[in-house]
């Protein structure tokens, strides 16, 4: 098994540790039957009736499975 | 030319591999739609897409090399019968992935690959007979253009909003397809002379 030849320094480790970072998911701002949504982009977004009951998922127009 | 896979085999060893791809294209000529991981969807789609092609072909030898990776006889039968004629005027990208967002559980990232609709038959009947004319004219960028303007004029005709813009696409692509063949010919034309020299050359010499 192969093991450390040498203690981390504490310098070293709080480095390591502060590059671990929440990124902001990029997504785009969408009107469905008067209400927001947020949707990601290159990916498919389930379609609601009025009455917020999942339909289908769409992509570009197209219909891609249930919901 | 094929290149080979990149990266590790799907499952870990090339046997998981292959019986994982045959497996996802047998469930996807099945069903025509099936949701899997992104990753397995991009290496079965030029899998799916090759056998596609020989049931395209349709001969016996194509459908021995096609039962030696989909095992299922009646998946082999509906994808000569139905499935390969469908795409008779599709050249290629037969399949579509969509992603769908991460699964529950793992976090994979997830997509659909599906079966893509073929295209519309009156536009394809049309797009042809515009480029068999355009075959005869004499300069080859003018007939092209032609077509492409006539094919989607045709599309607009036809009018089915789903179907548009493939329709349109592969409509162009045929004409610029008949643009290149002039072209090529007029190369051959040259290989071939240049063979004719090369031979009157030898024949001197000798």
């Amino acid at each position: 098994m192969a093991v450390p030849k040498r203690k981390m320094s504490r310098s070293n480790t709080r480095h390591r540790r502060s590059q671990w970072k929440a990124k902001l998911p990029q997504v785009q701002k969408r009107t469905q039957n008067g209400r927001t949504t947020w949707v990601v982009a290159h990916r498919a977004h389930v379609v609601e009736d009025s009455q917020g009951t999942a339909l289908f998922r769409e992509y570009n127009g197209r219909q891609v499975g249930d919901a | 030319m094929p290149t080979p896979t990149k990266g590790a085999r799907l499952g870990g060893s090339p046997s998981h591999q292959r019986a994982m791809l045959a497996n996802l294209a047998t469930a996807l000529f099945e069903h025509g739609r099936i949701t899997t991981t992104e990753a397995r969807a991009r290496r079965l789609r030029p899998v799916a897409e090759r056998l596609i092609t020989k049931a395209k072909r349709g001969d016996l030898h194509a459908r021995r090399q096609v039962l030696g990776t989909i095992r299922d006889k009646d998946v082999v039968h509906t994808l000569f019968a139905e499935i390969g004629p469908r795409y008779e005027n599709r050249n290629g990208g037969y399949t579509r992935i969509v992603k769908i967002g991460p699964r529950k559980g793992d976090n994979a990232p997830m997509a659909v690959i599906e079966l893509v609709e073929p295209l519309a038959e009156q536009v394809v009947s049309e797009a042809t007979s515009a480029t068999r004319r355009a075959a005869g004219g004499s300069s080859a960028a003018a007939p092209a253009a032609a077509a492409a303007a006539e094919a989607e004029v045709t599309a607009d005709v036809a009018g089915e909003s789903k179907d548009e813009p493939t329709a349109a696409e592969a409509a162009v692509d045929e004409a610029e397809g008949t643009g290149d063949e002039p072209a090529a010919d007029a190369a051959d034309g040259e290989a071939a002379d240049g063979d004719d020299e090369s031979g009157s050359d030898s024949a001197e010499k000798a």
